[in-house]
């Protein structure tokens, strides 16, 4: 019986997934040097700017709004908490448009690699829809309940974000070069005459 | 009647295709496609002669050789990984993978129902081989498609053809034959029509997609770490230049 439900499953899943086929277009191709940059640019714009614990403890700390219930009268306070719901959302819609970007720039990447591991693929894929997941569910909690309605949601994501950025980093790592020397330190000795 | 209109559109499909791949010398391109294709239009006109001139034979002679034509059908998947996914060596070690383990899956299955089940013969059970099969094929095709879209895999109107047209039809095979040992033979009169009605859909778009030649798009060769370094180069010189000329003009 349970054969037979499978049968039917797969078959079933199989037409969906051609009527799909059948109805897309063919994507750009990819692959080209431009564009693992721009992967890496993602990357480092997601670890530096989004990701880090002060920014992200900064954006959501519960200190602010307890001084601004404390000593502002009830309109600052909703001024507030509307402009901090504001930070919020963008926040995630930026974490999660960033990841996206990131992730597909990272398939068009590995597609081309031959020694692709199975198990780290389907461990960046499982966490990439994870992470899609909560930034979803965040988004919802914010617009329902403000900026301070999931906190531990909120580690949830940077923590599966911080995940898939070091895997990313992993398959992106040849695009790290050394850094820029001070412009002091290159310009000595090379003084205009 | 329905049935025998089916059957030579089929037949008169099948030539067509084959013709047209000679004209166009696009049979090279897709061997084992094509040797599907014409294994199966010469069962189709064995099986129509065994029909007319042998009824009562024709029965045992349509699962023997739909044995043989699903055999020969595996061909078609190999067919679609080695052109899909050739430059994508990585997927396609996946695809290659899933395909064996499945299929070996299957004969394993088919082998222990064989050998624990004494009165399950193979030759008599042809449906329910032919289900396992199709299964195996159904599954692979479905591994391959899910890795197109997962790596966006540009492919070819040739390849897009044969895919779909293929997939139809073994999922359509695999839900009627499925069905038929749920509800039994009330579906037999219904899965007479229905199979070769998916086929005949399979045929139309292999006839439409595999027109004329049109390979898949070439994807860029990966930026390996010469290219990139040569780039990081060009954009240092281009920066340090930037920078000398910022240097002369703040004053000391």
């Amino acid at each position: 019986m349970i054969g037979l439900i499978l049968s039917l499953f797969v078959g079933v899943g199989l037409l969906a997934i051609l009527v799909l086929l059948a109805r897309r277009g063919n994507p750009r191709v990819e692959g080209s040097a431009q564009q693992l940059v721009e992967a890496r640019q993602t990357l480092d714009m997601v670890q530096l700017g989004l990701l880090p614990r002060d920014i992200v403890e900064r954006i959501f700390a519960t200190q602010d709004l307890e001084y601004v219930t404390r000593v502002a009268p009830a309109e600052v306070q909703r001024a507030f908490l509307r402009e901090r719901k504001r930070i919020a959302i963008a926040w995630v819609e930026r974490l999660r448009s960033s990841f996206v970007k990131l992730m597909r720039l990272h398939r068009a990447q590995a597609r081309v690699y031959p020694q692709l591991s199975l198990r780290k693929e389907i461990g960046l894929g499982i966490n990439f829809v994870a992470l899609l997941a909560t930034c979803g569910a965040l988004q919802v909690a914010f617009r329902l309940r403000g900026p301070y309605a999931a906190p531990r949601m909120l580690e949830t994501a940077t923590a599966a974000a911080a995940r898939v950025c070091m895997i990313s980093e992993e398959s992106l790592a040849f695009l790290k070069t050394e850094p820029l020397r001070p412009l002091e330190d290159r310009a000595r000795g090379s003084e205009a005459v | 009647m329905l049935t025998l209109i089916v059957w030579w559109l089929g037949i008169l499909l099948e030539a067509l295709i084959l013709v047209q791949a000679l004209r166009g010398g696009i049979f090279g391109k897709y061997p084992l496609f094509y040797t599907y294709i014409a294994t199966v239009l010469g069962v189709s006109v064995f099986l129509y002669i065994a029909a007319q001139m042998f009824p009562l034979w024709y029965r045992k002679a349509y699962w023997n050789t739909q044995i043989i034509t699903l055999a020969v059908g595996c061909g078609v998947i190999l067919e679609v990984i080695r052109h899909v996914l050739a430059p994508h060596p990585g997927p396609a070690r996946f695809a290659r993978w899933a395909a064996v383990i499945v299929f070996a899956a299957i004969f394993v299955a088919v082998f222990l129902h064989s050998f624990f089940l004494r009165e399950w013969m193979p030759a008599e059970n042809s449906a329910d081989l032919e289900r396992d099969l199709r299964m195996a094929q159904a599954l692979a095709l479905f591994v391959v498609v899910f890795l197109v879209f997962y790596y966006r895999i540009a492919i070819g109107r040739n390849m897009k053809g044969m895919i779909v047209g293929f997939g139809l039809y073994v999922s359509v095979s695999l839900i009627s034959l499925t069905l038929r040992l749920f509800v039994g033979s009330q579906l037999s009169p219904a899965w007479k029509v229905i199979q070769p009605a998916s086929y005949l859909a399979a045929l139309s778009v292999w006839t439409v997609a595999l027109w004329a030649y049109e390979p898949n798009p070439v994807a860029k060769p990966p930026v390996g770490k010469a290219e990139y370094e040569a780039l990081a180069r060009g954009t240092r010189a281009v920066l340090d230049d930037g920078r000398s000329s910022f240097k002369r003009t703040t004053p000391s």
